[in-house]
């Protein structure tokens, strides 16, 4: 995704968490569990600026959320602005996420996950395509925060056996 | 972060208000196929599996309830061509522009939209198919919905149930007129805007498309009346509809072509 230096390895290993991401939000899910899905692209995006900040940052992220929006037909810049968001706290928070345990790191996944669903839905009502008067586009901000801690031992076992840098 | 915010917003505006992004998905939207027939092969494979391990009895009563169904609607046939017929000549006695024939194709039912506040569903004919922005969608029983998106080998399609999705319907008993919205809360439910208390509306009323608009052909059934509600301190009467198109079911649709 980003410039690909020598000392960078493993590129194609990053694309594929993805567009596994992407595949998870695509998936067909039973109607009442739909409100649930967490935002998996989203904590990808978190997880690899985490890791790897001089490599994945806004760009990537912003070109991630463009072709999601290719993919759920959404608005064209809406998961594109809502994650470049998202990289840009977690860019700024990196430091002090890497060091927290696991219940602060869900937490901190909460609200990141929350600013970017709030954001969406903003712009969704601002289109008027949303006439929810409810909060439950913030459940996925919570089901993304309880799923967090699993999803990054995952990452971070594919990071460390492809040795990605 | 402020150059791609900008960036962002200036998309969303050409997206939502103009038409100048359209070839941008459309092109984008090549990388992003593989993902939709990856989403769609668990559906896919126990489909196949389904269909592999039918016992013989099953498929031999199925085959004979098919054919029961076949002589029944081939029975109907025959009345309606001769209605269709008269139909048109007395049209034509009436100088009344005559009625286009449709022809139909069918498409399968891949994905539906992630986002729980739009109903959207995915179908798998695009533009290689000639599916066009606009195009009318049924299933077996009633009218779907319409194309709002098209891509090479697929295409988005927003149902009559959406809150952002009006119908023009008229009343098959009397051809009262009236324009069906759909609501946020259920995937079943329309609701008739604006229908006055004294307007002639009655539970079991089939509504079916109007032809206003010029989107929708005239005469296809959209929904049935399943609740008038005439409440005093309310300017206008609520009427709820059960669209007769299984939205949440049918995985088989057919795409109207003129």
């Amino acid at each position: 995704m980003a410039n690909k230096l020598s000392n960078h390895h493993g590129g194609w290993i990053i694309i594929g968490t993805f567009v596994l991401a992407a595949l998870f939000t695509v998936l067909p899910l039973p109607d009442w569990l739909e409100a649930y899905r967490p935002e998996w692209v989203a904590l990808v995006v978190i997880y690899w600026v985490m890791a790897l900040p001089d490599r994945i940052g806004l760009l990537a992220a912003w070109i991630a959320g463009f072709f999601i929006d290719v993919l759920e037909g959404s608005l064209l810049g809406l998961n594109a602005l809502a994650l470049a968001l998202v990289a840009y706290l977690a860019l700024s928070l990196y430091q002090r996420m890497r060091m927290f345990t696991a219940v602060q790191q869900s937490s901190t996944i909460l609200i990141l996950v929350g600013i970017h669903q709030l954001l969406s839905f903003w712009v969704l009502t601002a289109n008027s395509q949303n006439t929810a008067p409810n909060l439950i586009f913030m459940i996925s901000a919570l089901s993304s925060a309880i799923i967090w801690p699993f999803i990054f031992v995952a990452l971070r076992y594919i990071r460390r056996s492809f040795q990605v840098t | 972060m402020l150059g791609l915010a900008l960036l962002s917003m200036v998309m969303m505006l050409a997206d939502s208000r103009f038409d100048y992004l359209s070839s941008v998905r459309f092109y984008a939207s090549y990388l992003i196929t593989p993902l939709h027939w990856l989403s769609d092969t668990p559906r896919a494979i126990s489909d196949s599996v389904n269909n592999n391990m039918q016992s013989r009895s099953y498929l031999i009563g199925e085959s004979q309830n098919l054919k029961d169904q076949l002589l029944q609607q081939q029975y109907q046939l025959q009345k309606l061509g001769h209605l269709e017929a008269e139909n048109r000549r007395l049209n034509e006695l009436l100088n009344a522009s005559t009625i286009v024939e449709e022809r139909t194709v069918n498409a399968e039912l891949t994905g539906e939209s992630p986002d729980p506040f739009t109903k959207r569903v995915l179908i798998n004919k695009g533009s290689n198919q000639d599916v066009f922005v606009g195009q009318p969608v049924l299933d077996a029983f009633g009218l779907m919905g319409q194309v709002v998106d098209v891509e090479p080998f697929a295409s988005w399609v927003l149902l009559i149930t959406d809150p952002q999705h009006s119908t023009p319907v008229q009343i098959n008993r009397n051809g009262n007129r009236a324009i069906a919205t759909g609501t946020q809360d259920s995937l079943q439910r329309l609701e008739l805007n604006n229908i006055s208390d004294t307007f002639d509306v009655m539970i079991g009323d089939v509504l079916v498309t109007s032809g206003f608009g010029g989107r929708f052909p005239a005469g296809y059934p959209v929904g049935v009346v399943s609740n008038v509600v005439h409440d005093p301190g309310a300017p206008f009467a609520t009427v709820i509809v059960e669209p007769t198109a299984q939205l949440d079911r049918s995985r088989n649709v057919l795409l109207v072509f003129k």
